[in-house]
């Protein structure tokens, strides 16, 4: 079990080292589960999926089914979605709609607020023995929202998902908060299981650009990426707080480029809603692909779906749900500004769900790498060898950057990956890793 | 619309079958090019996302969201990228096998034919197990020179979360 591995091996940031077992051992998933999982704030939905009073949707926090359910008072909840009773998982649909939830198996009810309403048979028990108001259905210990995000936490002593966002904040206000509506999600997510370990997509979600020209090399084939396998080179890697990372990288020197190719129509009341510094970087960059530490990865970026199209952007945002050592499942949702045309809509999600996605041309490529990425780190011989991330350390960060958090010019690097397992490290070992 | 069934074992019956049989088999020999040549146009290919949801709330497919939306130049720019050397999904390419069953076949009144099937298709990458994917597809054929074009094809598929690493083939 766990103290059969010393985590703090593992990871070594000075030298730019990572050893193989983060990605295959059985000790470290379980610690991970423990140290990380249980402890740090998860997405777990966003607001405009639950729109009307007992809407819900079932969500995975740390592994637990979670139901979370707009209530009739028009607060959104989370709870385990398990009975009190036999533990029964209460709502067994995806989604949908409830004005109370009654369990399957012996029929004890629940209010949208998660109080127990009634038990069958009640007039059987005597008061001692049923104490209605001590059974109401588990709650996530912390839940809070940001912007939409609705994000549920299983620790009490973690701090407030404010402090805990801390100065990405910054950061997700340019994707998620740069129009007064803010984004709303289109369609469902979409799910798919990968026999990964997650931290390959999160090692690749943290800012990886120079993958762009190998593991991609179709697209660059087909005439869909700029020729010039430096051209996406620029820009910032940016560890923005902690293991809280991204980089931001210019488009083409043009106009549609700017604003992340946002559509012209929004550009004024973008530029009215960011501040200063946010302008600043929202105007002179079209990609942007970033992790909230552990799991929830983001990108916004601008592509051709296909050969004829314009180069159009998307907004997608991803949990990479561990489900053991090696396997993941994938939610990945398409988000939209609120006051977006109909026209951009749909230019958007057929820009999305061309280019990734399970089907995606992009995208496909990148679960193949990380499957056999995976595969190979199992071996006890290869897990004698550490993986190698010293690409550009020697960058010292830009003192003029614009934003919070350190910012190291160039996007083609390794520091906001050393930066994630430098974080994920502090989690398996500490006991207070945010102190 | 007003649509007239075709009864199995018709003419117009069997030259459908052996059209989506046809089609089938350039799928599952790698012909892509051959296989883009059979598609309208204006084609539209979509497969809707699905997910679990109690019966009074339908059958959970979400119309307007997808894991495909494609149209004729987007399918030709996925047939493009598996000619590149490049195409790290299907280098080495998978081995599928699709099993197309239970037709239903309706006319229009503009002679298109509207054929409602099953599907089972196997797919083998590299060592891997097995991965499954069913379904039924609802597809327009649109009569074109002696045979048809695929107008239309609708995937409506079984898995809510799709147990696959990636959809790098056809259905």
């Amino acid at each position: 079990m766990a103290d059969t591995v010393d985590i703090a091996a593992l990871v070594d940031e000075e030298a730019g080292h990572v050893s193989r077992r983060i990605y295959a051992d059985p000790a470290v998933y379980e610690a991970e589960q423990e140290g990380l999982f249980r402890r740090a704030w998860g997405f777990l939905a966003h607001e405009s999926e639950v729109p009307e009073p007992g809407d819900y949707v079932e969500r995975q926090l740390a592994g637990e089914n979670v139901l979370v359910i707009h209530g009739k008072d028009g607060v959104i909840r989370a709870f385990l979605n398990s009975c009190r009773h036999r533990g029964m998982r209460l709502c067994r649909a995806d989604k949908g709609n409830a004005s109370f939830l009654r369990c399957p198996y012996h029929g004890w009810s629940y209010s949208p607020e998660g109080e127990l309403v009634s038990v069958f048979a009640e007039e059987l028990y005597d008061a001692e023995h049923l104490d209605k108001s001590e059974l109401g259905l588990i709650k996530v210990t912390q839940v809070d929202s940001y912007k939409g995000f609705i994000f549920g936490c299983w620790s009490e002593e973690t701090p407030a998902l404010d402090e805990y966002l801390g100065d990405m904040r910054f950061y997700l206000d340019i994707l998620v908060g740069r129009t007064p509506g803010g984004v709303e999600v289109m369609g469902p997510p979409q799910c798919w299981e990968v026999h990964t370990n997650w931290k390959f997509a999160t090692d690749n979600f943290t800012g990886d650009n120079f993958h762009l020209y190998t593991a991609h090399g179709s697209i660059a084939e087909l005439g869909l990426l700029p020729p010039d396998p430096m051209a996406l080179s620029f820009g910032n890697l940016i560890q923005a707080q902690r293991g809280h990372v991204l980089h931001i990288v210019p488009g083409p020197p043009i106009p549609e480029a700017e604003y992340f190719g946002l559509p012209m129509e929004l550009r004024p009341v973008i530029e009215e809603t960011l501040s200063e510094p946010q302008r600043e970087i929202a105007k002179g960059h079209a990609f942007s692909v970033g992790t909230v530490f552990p799991n929830l990865s983001f990108m916004q970026v601008m592509v051709q779906g296909d050969l004829r199209s314009p180069p159009t952007p998307f907004l997608s945002f991803r949990i990479w749900q561990p489900t053991g050592p090696t396997t993941t499942k994938v939610w990945s949702w398409l988000f939209v500004e609120k006051e977006a045309s109909e026209e951009y809509r749909k230019a958007t999600y057929e820009a999305y769900v061309r280019t990734f996605g399970p089907s995606g041309i992009f995208e496909q490529d990148d679960m193949e790498n990380w499957e056999e990425c995976t595969r190979m780190n199992k071996g006890a011989i290869a897990q004698r060898y550490n993986l190698h991330h010293g690409m550009a350390l020697q960058v010292p960060p830009d003192p003029d950057f614009p934003g919070p958090g350190k910012a190291w010019p160039g996007s083609y690097g390794e520091r906001t990956q050393l930066c994630f397992y430098g974080e994920w490290k502090r989690w398996l070992t500490q006991e207070e890793p945010w102190a | 619309m007003s649509m007239q069934p075709v009864p199995v074992g018709s003419a117009d019956y069997n030259a459908v079958l052996e059209w989506l049989y046809r089609e089938a088999a350039l799928l599952d020999s790698g012909e892509f090019e051959a296989w883009f040549a059979l598609l309208a146009p204006d084609i539209a290919y979509e497969m809707p996302t699905r997910q679990s949801v109690y019966q009074k709330d339908g059958d959970g497919y979400q119309e307007d969201f997808g894991f495909y939306a494609e149209n004729h130049s987007s399918l030709e720019t996925r047939v493009k990228r598996l000619g590149t050397e490049q195409a790290w999904a299907e280098q080495p390419g998978s081995r599928t096998r699709h099993f197309v069953s239970n037709l239903l076949l309706q006319k229009d009144g503009e002679g298109a034919f509207h054929a409602t099937t099953s599907f089972m298709v196997t797919r083998i990458r590299s060592d891997l197990p097995y991965d499954l994917f069913t379904g039924e597809r609802r597809d327009v054929l649109r009569p074109d020179g002696g045979g048809y074009l695929l107008a239309r094809r609708t995937i409506l598929f079984d898995q809510t979360v799709l147990k696959s690493y990636n959809l790098s083939i056809f259905l």
